[in-house]
């Protein structure tokens, strides 16, 4: 039952490059439609590694992942990527790099198209940078274009590997209120990548933190149960939001294991 | 109390300040000066018959004759013969050098293949090879271009496939998740990610072509500026012969700027 249910599915992954762990242990999730999911561990724990394999930019070396009960292959449009750096073309401006999220589907019309650019420019607050190229605009907003091409294309999966690992402190709290927002609104199953504990709280609907490389899930945390789904300033100042993050540090490094807040 | 410098003081000081600017006005005067005490003593040089002016022309009288030749018909004919014999041979090896260079880069079997080969051959001296080029292809047209497009291919094959390695990943992979095929990233990621440096590497190769036609003119030909120059050695006319030199230092000069301004208007958005 819960495989029909799962869209998104990890069964028996593993991973090594050459002879060098990544993935030691068999790692299984399995992801609900539209759930926000955050992989949060320390730098090298083989989260991203587990990412990609999503989007078939790495390959398990035993296991399979299943997208909608099909095991996934190579990189396709279903499974769109946004980078922390190099997220943006300098060469397109800021329109022609969202346009280009729609340059290999077939299914719609150019007009259909620049129609779409302009709702996603609109949509990221990007509408008066069209023209603008990457390299003048903020880091944000590079980001933003980034997001927004890849919501063009349509994917059934958003990856985002550190999308804000860059940016100052302030800005990427915006960002984190905007992407919750977006991703809530479009219903988009995400996968999201960071080391930070705030972020990952903010953003999720639920955490799975991994300890040190090779990778290990120590905690699936469900933090709709705890902080709900409701997320800003507000939130960020809670005591709950401030108790579930404080555990969580504490889970990485090691203490408190028995009081965790493993589901 | 502590007395804060006066600004001109400050000023002077700041103009031999280890990695610090200096004002365009300073950089320009600075040129200019160097090129006055340089150009001031070869001619004090001279006057002072230091050196026989047979073989130190004066500037001024190598400023004559570069004049002199350019008005009565002996160097511009011979200048665009060359710049024709250079740019042919570099738009050559540029055609083929860039397919070919992607393609090593891109496909790891096919820089396998050529890579190894390519790195013996880039070695060869063109001179040295000048002999086989007249055995082959004679005195005429061909044996220039196939000289310099040999001393400037199989280097700009390298460098191509350098600029396309050194895309950053992330690109192609972007791309990818947007559902384009391998292949497909070549025109609408490659070419425009590593076109900056492609241009600068072109840039470069187009400047050894002319270190190369002048070899291939002097050796074998009755035309161009190489030939300008080796005849006027015969007749021991240093001027000319300076005169001709620096005919090729000025079209370098035009060409190199010419195109630092078209990359500069092309990549903007840098």
């Amino acid at each position: 039952m819960e495989q029909l249910s799962s869209y998104l599915q990890f069964h028996d992954v593993t991973k090594f490059f050459g002879d060098v762990p990544v993935v030691q242990q068999p790692f299984n999730l399995a992801v609900p439609a539209g759930q926000f999911v955050v992989f949060l561990g320390p730098s090298g724990c083989g989260k991203t590694t587990l990412m990609r394999m999503i989007g078939g930019l790495d390959t398990p070396s035993s296991g399979e992942i299943l997208l909608q009960g099909m095991p996934v292959g190579a990189p396709d449009i279903r499974r769109g990527m946004v980078f922390q750096s190099y997220s943006s073309f300098p060469w397109l401006t800021v329109r022609k790099n969202i346009e280009f999220g729609m340059r290999f589907r077939r299914d719609l019309s150019a007009a259909q198209k620049k129609e779409r650019a302009e709702y996603f420019l609109k949509l990221v607050g990007l509408t008066d940078f069209a023209k603008s190229y990457p390299s003048r605009i903020s880091g944000g907003m590079r980001q933003r274009v980034a997001i927004a091409r890849t919501l063009a294309a349509d994917p059934d999966v958003l990856l985002m590997d550190e999308p804000f690992g860059a940016l100052d402190a302030n800005l990427r709290e915006d960002l984190q209120f905007e992407l919750r927002k977006i991703q809530k609104n479009s219903g988009k199953t995400t996968i999201f990548v960071t080391h930070d504990v705030e972020e990952a709280v903010f953003l999720a609907d639920r955490i799975i933190v991994f300890g040190p490389r090779p990778a290990r899930v120590i905690a699936d945390v469900d933090v709709i149960s705890l902080i709900g789904s409701e997320r800003n300033e507000n939130v960020r100042d809670s005591e709950r939001f401030f108790h579930l993050r404080t555990e969580i540090l504490h889970l990485l490094r090691g203490r408190d294991a028995k009081k965790s807040a493993a589901a | 109390m502590t007395v804060p410098a006066s600004p001109t003081r400050r000023k002077r000081s700041s103009l031999l300040c280890f990695r610090q600017q200096v004002p365009h006005s300073a950089s320009l005067l600075a040129a200019l000066l160097g090129a006055a005490v340089f150009l001031g003593g070869w001619q004090l040089l001279v006057e002072l018959r230091v050196v026989a002016p047979v073989f130190l022309p004066p500037p001024l009288k190598v400023a004559q004759t570069f004049i002199h030749m350019s008005v009565d018909g002996s160097m511009l004919p011979n200048t665009l013969v060359s710049i024709r014999r250079v740019w042919l041979a570099f738009l050559i090896s540029a055609l083929l050098a860039v397919p070919l260079g992607i393609l090593m880069s891109g496909y790891r079997i096919i820089g396998a293949t050529f890579e190894p080969m390519i790195d013996f051959i880039r070695y060869l001296p063109v001179p040295a090879l000048v002999p086989l080029a007249i055995i082959w292809f004679g005195v005429g047209e061909t044996t220039k271009i196939f000289l310099l497009w040999l001393g400037t291919f199989f280097q700009l094959v390298l460098m191509v496939a350098a600029d396309m390695k050194r895309i950053p990943n992330e690109y192609f992979e972007t791309a990818y998740t947007l559902g384009a095929r391998p292949r497909q990233t070549l025109l609408p990621v490659a070419l425009p990610a590593m076109l900056p440096q492609l241009m600068d590497s072109m840039r470069i190769s187009l400047g050894w072509c002319w270190t190369y036609v002048i070899i291939a003119e002097i050796v074998a030909s009755d035309s161009g500026l190489g030939f300008v120059i080796w005849t006027a050695r015969r007749f021991m006319k240093t001027d000319q012969v300076m005169a001709g030199v620096i005919m090729i230092g000025l079209i370098g000069l035009v060409t190199d700027q010419c195109l630092r301004l078209l990359h500069r208007k092309l990549f903007r958005y840098q």
